[in-house]
């Protein structure tokens, strides 16, 4: 295990986050992940980075969300402050111990923490953009995402080493190659104006001209592959019903549905968790417009596991957020929510491309990307 | 279950050692091996109005530091840690460890390099604790590993570290810590008066002068449990010889049977049993290293024994300790040193001190009131 273990860390140091020499690196880690912060406090040891870490643990989250004033809840202490102003580098091992730990706690809250980070999430999406800061989101395997999953740990840890290509023989060649395919489908959409999305319940359409596409090879996030931009804002029409569940901070809405008028949800509609969903789409006026939409393209991880690292990965999917769009796409909404929600297009979903058709059952046919 | 003896101890530390006030930007920091204190400690500063955040180590890396660092990584300073260094109006540091030994076999040399990077932010620290920017206390959770150090189960251990701060499910801590203070702020402005102390007890007779030298409560603010006073001696004056029957521990390694003898204040001879030669090394640290930077009484009566952590084997109720090397500021101290050694002398079974020539202590008591509160 600590050799896998070592091996992943070498991908996240040396791959994701390419720490240099003198790099201030800052690492956080959920409470199971030890053996892994070991591994990758080691790894940027040896390439020659000035690291230091931290366990981030549920219970406080909790407890600061029950016992705290709205003050106490925006404010950001000043080493998470320091790291997203002036770091270089933040390694961020997301291990739950309990997916749902946040279920019993009151979502207005959740809307002031959300708000009073919302300047950092900014400034450190726009660092990372300009080239002065690199961040990497490693899900690590937990018992509760296996149980999320469905699955016994070790069956969950197989499925996200093989989405992060560690089992291959050089990982870090595996990406560069991966990275390569997702080059070919950023380009062909950075060639489309209009995007119509079409699947059960769903006719969506919206514009993407000038926005320019991400290519998401395991840089910011791992396991990885999707190619992602933020639609115009004020073009999103239509429909869309998101096949998985919508999770966000421990909290979910099902059969989530969404009716764009202008830009703007009108309905939004979910079988559970309702009142969360609009709570949430009424956080600020940014959360009722989509700040991103991406293609999943990672063939290794094909199942609907619940932790959305990987489900928007899902090579055949589509994903939209509410909320916040990325620095460097070109999309312009701000809102302190960014909220990804997925949408099967496997079994008959169609993508048009300026009225024609581009995509069908989650893929892009051979002779549209040459 | 929360054990309620966790949740007291918390209360205590936010309340009557930090007294966390609305609106201070407060920090809990410790090695996961601490998290149910750290968690109450947050818990109780929340519910005071504080900014509070924790930052909980992960345990075993400073042992890689210390295997694979260069001298520059090794020497390092976190510039995040320097700036939280100067904000925080508050400060909780808790030394709970999973493993006491861990750096036992880690090169000297590099840990020192390790270790002057970590004492610049510690004295920057003290520098505003001095200042009264910053209210700073030190504390253990107990640990599995602290217990073995102790040679006691879990359990005993938790009773001994619960005890000696009093927060058992019976106790009134603040109201005890309050009676605490009371007393030893009592004792040490009779000790002010003092010009000498003469300290005799198995193989030992050891004069202190300690005229003009404040003497300090310790009161359970900057450490919890606390329990003693001290001062800082005058440079020249220490006359004479002391035995210390407790292994002496130096960043974990100990040293047993340690006999001093003293000469106008400065260490002349040295011997040990075991760790002789590190004993030395130690007084030869620096010029400051062979003279007392402290002498202190214990005064903690609910620890009863020998633990292998400073923080409560100090506090030995009928204990005395002296410190090698730099004193305290507040005392009125001259002697300036990197090493400060504490050693612990036990007086409980036959010691006596006197004070100009008067019997004040006997069998590890004060032999007149304020008496030291018995429980």
């Amino acid at each position: 295990m600590s050799e896998r273990l070592a091996r992943l860390a070498d991908v996240l140091v040396g791959y994701s986050t390419a720490v240099r020499p003198g790099d201030i690196v800052r690492i956080y880690g959920g409470r199971p992940t030890t053996p892994l912060v070991r591994e990758v406090y080691r790894s940027v040891l040896r390439a020659g980075g000035f690291p230091s870490a931290e366990l981030t643990v549920d219970e406080t989250i909790e407890d600061l969300l029950i016992e705290g004033d709205d003050d106490q809840i925006a404010w950001v202490p000043p080493d998470l402050a320091w790291t997203l102003e002036h770091g270089d580098v933040m390694i961020v091992l997301d291990g739950p111990e309990n997916t749902k730990h946040l279920s019993g706690v009151d979502p207005a809250k959740m809307t002031v923490r959300a708000k009073g980070r919302e300047p950092y999430q900014a400034m450190y999406l726009e660092r990372s953009n300009r080239g002065e800061f690199r961040w990497v989101l490693w899900g690590y395997p937990t018992n509760a995402s296996a149980q999320d999953a469905g699955m016994s740990l070790e069956e969950f840890e197989t499925l996200v080493h093989g989405a992060a290509f560690l089992d291959s023989d050089d990982p870090i060649a595996a990406w560069r190659q991966f990275g390569e395919e997702l080059e070919r489908v950023g380009s062909f959409l950075e060639t489309v104006s209009e995007l119509r999305v079409v699947g059960e319940d769903t006719d969506l359409t919206f514009g993407v001209g000038g926005r320019t596409w991400i290519r998401a090879d395991g840089h910011s996030n791992l396991p990885d592959g999707e190619v992602f931009t933020g639609p115009v804002e004020d073009s999103v029409e239509g429909t869309i019903r998101f096949t998985f569940p919508a999770t966000i901070r421990g909290r979910v809405a099902e059969d989530v549905r969404l009716r764009f008028e202008g830009g703007e949800v009108v309905e939004s509609t979910a079988s559970t968790g309702e009142d969360f969903l609009r709570e949430m789409v009424g956080m600020d006026d940014g959360a009722r417009r989509a700040g991103e939409f991406a293609f999943g393209l990672n063939r290794a991880v094909t199942e609907y596991t619940g932790s959305l690292l990987l489900d928007e990965k899902i090579g055949g999917t589509v994903h939209l957020a509410l909320g916040r769009s990325i620095p460097g796409t070109g999309g312009e909404n701000q809102s302190a929510l960014h909220w990804d929600m997925v949408c099967d297009l496997r079994q008959g979903g169609q993508v048009y491309a300026d009225g024609e058709l581009v995509y069908r059952d989650g893929a892009f046919p051979e002779s549209v990307l040459a | 279950m929360r054990d309620l003896r966790v949740e007291k101890f918390a209360e205590l530390i936010a309340g009557y050692s930090l007294g966390l006030r609305d609106g201070q930007v407060f920090r809990v920091d410790g090695e996961e091996s601490a998290l149910p204190l750290i968690s109450a400690i947050y818990r109780a500063a929340l519910r005071r109005g504080a900014l509070a955040y924790t930052q909980i180590r992960p345990a075993g890396l400073d042992e890689i530091l210390l295997e694979e660092g260069t001298e520059e990584q090794l020497g390092h300073i976190s510039p995040g840690q320097v700036v939280q260094t100067e904000q925080l109006d508050a400060w909780a540091t808790l030394w709970s460890s999973s493993n006491t030994r861990a750096l036992t076999r880690a090169d000297p040399a590099r840990r020192k390099t390790h270790l002057a990077a970590h004492y610049r932010m510690v004295n920057r620290r003290w520098e505003r604790i001095s200042a009264g920017e910053l209210a700073w206390c030190g504390t253990l959770f107990p640990t599995q590993a602290h217990a073995q150090d102790a040679e006691m189960s879990l359990t005993q251990y938790e009773d001994f570290v619960y005890g000696a701060c009093h927060v058992r499910e019976e106790d009134d801590p603040i109201a005890h810590w309050e009676s605490v203070a009371e007393t030893l702020t009592a004792r040490a402005r009779e000790l002010d008066s003092v010009r000498e102390l003469r300290v005799v007890g198995p193989d030992t007779d050891l004069r202190v002068g300690v005229e003009g030298r404040p003497w300090i409560p310790s009161e359970g603010k900057q450490n919890m449990p606390d329990g003693e006073i001290f001062t800082s001696p005058l440079e020249t004056a220490t006359q004479g010889e002391i035995y210390f029957a407790f292994p002496s521990i130096f960043q974990g390694q100990e040293v047993e049977n340690v006999r001093l003898r003293f000469e106008d204040g400065r260490v002349v001879h040295a011997e040990a049993t075991s760790g002789e030669d590190y004993l030395r090394s130690l007084i030869g640290t620096d010029s400051g290293a062979a003279v007392l930077g402290e002498v202190a009484f214990g005064l903690n009566y609910e620890i009863d024994r020998f633990t292998r952590d400073i923080l409560f084997d100090e506090k030995i109720g009928g204990t005395m300790h002296v410190a090698l090397g730099g004193g305290f500021d507040e005392a009125g101290t001259q002697n300036k040193s990197d090493l400060h050694w504490d050693l612990i002398c036990d007086l409980r079974q036959e010691g006596e001190v006197y004070a100009d020539g008067e019997l004040v202590w006997k069998a590890g008591r004060f032999v007149t009131e304020p008496a030291v509160e018995r429980v």
